[in-house]
């Protein structure tokens, strides 16, 4: 009898950890893939056969991709947006969230009903757009940036975590006459580091990834961002077929698909880099907004 | 999301009845300062385009900029009435929902399941692992996911035909990514592949919360691993799995929790798939953006979003009904 059960277990144990396997290598070979492509030369990959390594080890893709200054200038305003939207998106959502997180501010529950109803509610995109181009937003750097400024889901986890902060440190640094923006930069925002990473987190990889914005509201080309070109070579490779591309560049063995992949691993990269240091606190910084009950 | 609630029913505080509310908003001035900055954004980025809505039952013309769409002139339902006897009407509805409600059939259950699987794994570290790996795709960008497919599936380059062709199970590749007849099926595919193991987050965190006296004691009563899966944990994942279906389905034109329906479908959308993959989303987006029609395609959003409300509302009052547990 014990000796059934136990046999049962172990055939349901390595079901899982089959079922598990093929999950992570579904969920991580495309990621390998389009690493090797990228330092496979470009014509050798289009013959097929290039599973698990490189066959034709070449760093010519990468030579073609950061010689192309398109490109360069792409991962130059990526990282800039990134950066900037980052700071100052943390900036206002968690000064607001510090004054919210007063329990005894004065309008609390107009302010919540307001922000609230905007986290639910939206005019869609055509009214959105309409708004961006009044205010003069369209094709500026800025309308990457100022938008996105103030995260009404963030603003809700944050102030949960402000609100965790025992008052009394508050208290005494009002004590020795401590204003308001010296307690919050002195006092609070030091001891959120939790809250803060896992906002840093999302809006850098929102901020990151973003493509529509520079899609549909900037037309200058200086202005583009990496996913955006990106976009623009899989639709390009996507229509017609690869020979052209080769044919255009008959020495160095690059095709689109070789620099279609060295993009992406170039947009891929940096958010693999900084992710697993900061996933101890989103799992929990997640864990604080959604359930609750 | 009982945030709500919460918030809302803020016990006001005692010393505010002795002193007068000017002394006190003065004392809290720098802080009303604070919100009130947060207050212009929502004004500005939230509550003027929920004004624009306005432009749905108007003749708006975008050189009339913010003021027109006030001072346009009213038209009433024509738009709504253009888009009904739209040819391609029928085809994007039909797209929109069946997209949807595949979505829900299989993307939903994948991370439950995904976590009731962790759950049993006793290797902590491979456990991590498996964790860390499989929402990993979650903070990749649509757009990569387009090129990764494009790498794998595509008839010319894709390393998943080659493969096929080479092992003789096909004699011509398959057109995963430009016919109408895949699109669905890999929407729903892809959709499972980038978000499945974030949502399993939510999940895994609903089973840590179970009492672990329940197990042993289903131990002690000779129940199996299955039995406990049945009788324990999923169980105890009730309550969540209720809220993110709600959720799921309220946000299911838009695509929600598991995954965006807009970015697949305008990313993998092409002139060949178009029968399959145009949504109510994406023409709204290239009626109004592309060629310029604001008005028509603002009555286009504004239908999505009263369904999407009366979809939220009645799943949540139906699993209220069901189940107990709800959202709001």
């Amino acid at each position: 009898m014990l000796k059934t059960q136990k046999q049962k277990d172990i055939l349901f144990d390595s079901f899982i950890y089959v079922a598990l396997f093929i999950i992570m290598l579904t969920m991580l070979y495309p990621f390998y893939y389009v690493l090797i492509a990228s330092f496979n030369k470009g014509t050798d990959t289009l013959l097929g056969g290039v599973y698990l390594w490189p066959r034709n080890v070449t760093l010519e893709n990468y030579k073609i991709f950061l010689a192309d200054t398109k490109w360069l200038s792409a991962f130059i305003v990526t990282v800039a947006r990134t950066v900037l939207g980052t700071l100052l998106g943390l900036l206002l959502t968690s000064l607001v969230a510090y004054a919210l997180s007063h329990r005894d501010l004065l309008f609390s529950k107009t302010y919540f009903t307001i922000i609230i109803f905007a986290m639910y509610f939206s005019g869609g995109l055509i009214p959105y757009y309409v708004v961006l181009r009044s205010i003069g937003l369209l094709n500026s750097f800025a309308v990457y940036i100022v938008p996105s400024m103030l995260n009404t889901f963030f603003l809700l986890i944050a102030i949960s975590f402000f609100r965790e902060i025992p008052g009394e440190l508050k208290e005494s640094a009002h004590m020795d006459g401590a204003g308001e923006l010296v307690i919050f930069f002195k006092i609070i925002l030091p001891v959120s580091t939790p809250v803060l990473a896992t906002m840093a987190l999302f809006m850098g990889v929102g901020q990151w990834n973003s493509w529509l914005d520079s899609a549909y509201f900037v037309q200058s080309d200086s202005l583009r961002t990496l996913t955006f070109r990106m976009m623009e070579v899989i639709n390009q490779s996507n229509a017609p077929m690869d020979s052209l591309a080769v044919a255009n560049r008959p020495t160095s063995g690059v095709t689109s698909f070789s620099l279609q992949v060295t993009s992406m691993v170039v947009s891929i990269v940096p958010i693999i880099c900084v992710y697993p240091f900061l996933q101890k606190y989103f799992v929990h910084g997640i864990m604080l907004g959604s359930v609750k009950g | 999301m009982e945030i709500n609630t919460q918030y809302s029913t803020l016990p006001a505080s005692k010393a505010g009845k002795r002193t007068s509310l000017w002394k006190r908003f003065k004392k809290q001035k720098v802080l009303h300062l604070f919100v009130g900055l947060g207050m212009i954004f929502l004004l500005i980025f939230s509550y003027t385009p929920m004004f624009g809505i306005l432009m749905a039952f108007k003749d708006y013309t975008i050189s009339d900029g913010i003021k027109g769409i006030f001072t346009s002139e009213w038209v009433g339902f024509k738009y709504f009435d253009e888009f009904i006897h739209d040819y391609q009407f029928g085809n994007i509805v039909r797209n929109t929902l069946v997209l949807s409600f595949l979505k829900v059939i299989f993307a939903f259950p994948a991370p439950i399941l995904l976590a009731i699987m962790l759950n049993e794994v006793k290797n902590r570290g491979f456990k991590r692992f498996v964790q860390t790996i499989s929402y990993l795709p979650h903070f990749i960008s649509w757009v990569v996911v387009v090129g990764v497919s494009y790498a794998f599936l595509s008839a010319d380059v894709g390393m998943i035909n080659r493969a096929l062709m080479e092992l003789g199970l096909i004699d011509k590749p398959l057109n995963v990514l430009t016919s109408p007849n895949y699109f669905w099926g890999f929407a729903v595919g892809s959709a499972i592949w980038k978000e499945m193991g974030w949502w399993t987050i939510i999940f895994l965190a609903a089973i840590t919360g179970i009492n672990p006296s329940l197990y042993e004691a289903a131990e002690m009563d000779g129940a199996g691993r299955l039995a406990r899966i049945r009788h324990i944990t999923f169980p105890g994942m009730k309550g969540t799995i209720v809220v993110v279906l709600v959720l799921t389905i309220g946000s299911i034109l838009g695509g929600g929790l598991v995954g965006s329906n807009f970015e697949q479908a305008y990313l993998f959308g092409n002139s060949i798939n178009n029968p399959t993959s145009e949504i109510v989303q994406t023409y709204a987006f290239k009626v109004g953006l592309s060629d310029g029609r604001f008005s028509y395609a603002a009555a286009i959003d504004l239908i999505q979003s009263v369904i999407s409300v009366i979809l939220i509302f009645s799943s949540n009052y139906i699993a209220k009904r069901v189940s107990g547990s709800s959202l709001f």
